[in-house]
């Protein structure tokens, strides 16, 4: 047995720990949803904003604080909650190395936010050269990634002292999929801390004249689209290891899990360059390996597909549901717990097919630069993700804070998922439909001199402001409850569910805790797909950009 | 051979509740999605370029 004892409940010292971490990200959600509700606002052609304030402003506050803060909070504090639940408390100095990540990020958050809101980086959150900002911005952001690793470093710490004191025996799944998760990040963040400390802060503060646009851009690719993953993985972990037990069936597969994840780990980072693929300066043979690389991403997301499929049927034939599909009127749909992320879940099935329309050469061609990818991104980020994060909220809030979700909450949350997937809906579709016309992404409304596809694109904008709309009733519905589950809740106990492997299941190996080989493995691809690229680009590279400031 | 009545019983059983083959369709169903999404977008890139 091990000397640490195996919680039920997480540790309260742990549980403060994570709910600041929460209280930045809801803020953040407060702050974005409304910056997205303006944009909406505005490209709808029928609201321009007062005081000067310029749409790409607004753009900057919505993609930062919600695409970069409010994801890597919420997850730093899930997977701190996850990893002191399934492995034990952290000790006093885990804690401690935890806190000190936490304000490092929320330092750095404020510092970016501030220079956003003087309006001296309205550089969007791809902030990409020659685009120039203060250089506070790209150090308060620095900041937040830093105190990211820190984070991570708790999150490792913890579990290399649970694998010392159970030597031989696979780790608990969700410490397991927290630590691939985190160790996915520190790989894919090297990536955007060399383009912010060697290119960007030098440029900004005037050390430099000239930026490598190219360089810039690829080394935030190979950390963007890990970044999603980033987000994607902690969904997952809940889709795998939680939702099962909520349902009151069985994980399907413990190593099914364990592999997909380890494959997201290998396959995630060397596939950059499927954002860069209508970019000059690369040369089509390693765009077409990285878009093979990109290809290999969707087998792990088809076991997921499948593996949740099966722990569906499988608990509902249990509960002797029968035909091809009886199983389906046997899920609990009255609790929120599920129901939440189970929507989520649907809208990752549009979300992987608009993802895999994307990372093909030819067909990158429709959509590069559309709306359409504003859409696809609403689809996986801001629902299949977010509607899984919400989920977890609503039993991972009052189990931190000694409260319960009541009836009438959960009720509630049930109502909040509908709006979101309504407002969605009409959004993200309108996006997809506006896209396909051509309406690009990441402008503010015009009507390109009176241009004839343009006002096309228009009722596709106002179906967009609808949508948009809707979300923003379904933010304050969520901050009403978060604040509810947070300070006003009745008192109880609220349970933290972790699954439990199916019997008929086969005995984990301990090959995916051999750290060596998949960090090998993973730095090896890296190389290999980037090696002879960066080469070309700096041995080619024109002269570079000076900073361009249009706001 | 000899008592054919028992072979006709156990084919009135209740389904095998180890039967995945709504996963199955299932999975089908998301392939198909996927594919027709994809075949969609290409012609739109034929008529096009």
């Amino acid at each position: 047995m091990s000397t640490k004892s195996i919680n039920t409940i997480v540790d309260r010292r742990d549980g403060k720990l994570a709910m600041a971490h929460f209280y930045v990200a809801f803020i953040a959600l407060a702050i974005g949803g409304l910056a997205g509700l303006l944009q909406t606002l505005v490209r709808s052609g029928k609201y321009e904003l007062p005081w000067g304030i310029g749409y790409y402003q607004v753009l900057t506050v919505h993609g930062v604080v919600l695409g970069l803060v409010l994801t890597t909070f919420f997850i730093m504090g899930f997977q701190l909650a996850a990893v002191s639940r399934t492995s034990g408390a952290l000790t006093d100095k885990q804690r401690m190395t935890g806190w000190i990540g936490f304000w490092l990020m929320t330092i750095g958050t404020v510092m970016a936010a501030v220079m956003i809101l003087l309006n001296e980086a309205s550089v969007l959150y791809t902030f990409y050269a020659p685009l120039q900002a203060h250089a506070l911005y790209y150090v308060g952001l620095t900041l937040v990634i830093v105190g990211s690793w820190i984070d991570g470093a708790a999150l490792i710490m913890a579990y290399a002292s649970w694998r010392k004191a159970n030597p031989g025996k696979p780790s608990p799944l969700l410490t397991f999929m927290a630590i691939v998760n985190t160790l996915l990040w520190i790989v894919a963040t090297i990536g955007v801390a060399a383009t912010v400390l060697f290119q960007l802060l030098p440029w900004s503060l005037g050390l430099v004249e000239r930026v490598d646009v190219l360089v810039s851009r690829t080394l935030f690719w190979y950390f963007g689209h890990p970044l999603v993953y980033f987000w994607l993985l902690p969904a997952y972990m809940a889709w795998y290891a939680i939702v099962p037990k909520i349902i009151g069936g069985k994980i399907f597969s413990d190593s099914l899990a364990r592999m997909s994840f380890i494959l997201f780990l290998l396959f995630s980072i060397p596939v950059g360059f499927h954002h860069q693929l209508m970019e000059p300066g690369i040369d089509p043979a390693w765009k077409f390996l990285q878009v093979i690389l990109t290809f290999l991403v969707i087998i792990p997301s088809l076991m997921t597909a499948f593996s949740l499929f099966a722990t569906f049927e499988m608990f509902g034939r249990s509960k002797g549901a029968t035909g091809l599909f009886g199983w389906v009127k046997k899920l609990p749909w009255g609790d929120a717990r599920f129901a939440v992320p189970f929507i989520g879940m649907l809208a990752f099935i549009p979300a992987g097919a608009g993802g895999v329309i994307n990372a093909s050469h030819q067909l990158n061609q429709v959509v590069h630069n559309t709306i359409w990818v504003t859409g696809h991104f609403h689809l996986t980020l801001a629902t299949s993700v977010i509607l899984t994060f919400f989920g977890i909220s609503y039993w991972l809030v009052p189990h931190l804070t000694g409260r319960v979700l009541t009836k009438a909450m959960n009720k509630l949350a049930i109502i909040q998922a509908v709006i979101w997937a309504i407002g969605m809906t009409f959004m993200s579709g309108a996006m997809h439909a506006a896209g396909l016309l051509g309406a690009p992404r990441r402008s503010s409304f015009s009507t390109y001199g009176g241009s004839e596809q343009a006002a096309e694109w228009i009722p596709y904008q106002v179906a967009q402001a609808v949508g948009g709309s809707i979300l923003f009733l379904g933010i304050i519905l969520m901050l009403y409850i978060f604040i509810n589950l947070a300070f006003f809740a009745p008192k109880g106990e609220q349970e933290f569910p972790v699954g439990e492997v199916a019997d008929a299941a086969e005995k984990t190996p301990m090959v995916f805790e051999n750290w060596k080989l998949w960090i090998g493995i993973t730095v090896l691809l890296i190389l290999f797909a980037y090696t002879i690229p960066f080469i070309d680009m700096i041995q080619n590279a024109p002269i570079g950009s000076k900073g361009y400031k249009f706001f | 051979m000899a008592q054919p009545g028992i072979g006709k019983k156990t084919n009135t059983k209740v389904e095998d509740q180890s039967s995945l083959k709504g996963t199955l369709a299932s999975v089908f169903l998301l392939g198909f999605f996927l594919i027709i999404t994809w075949v969609g977008v290409y012609f739109l890139f034929l008529d096009r370029f």
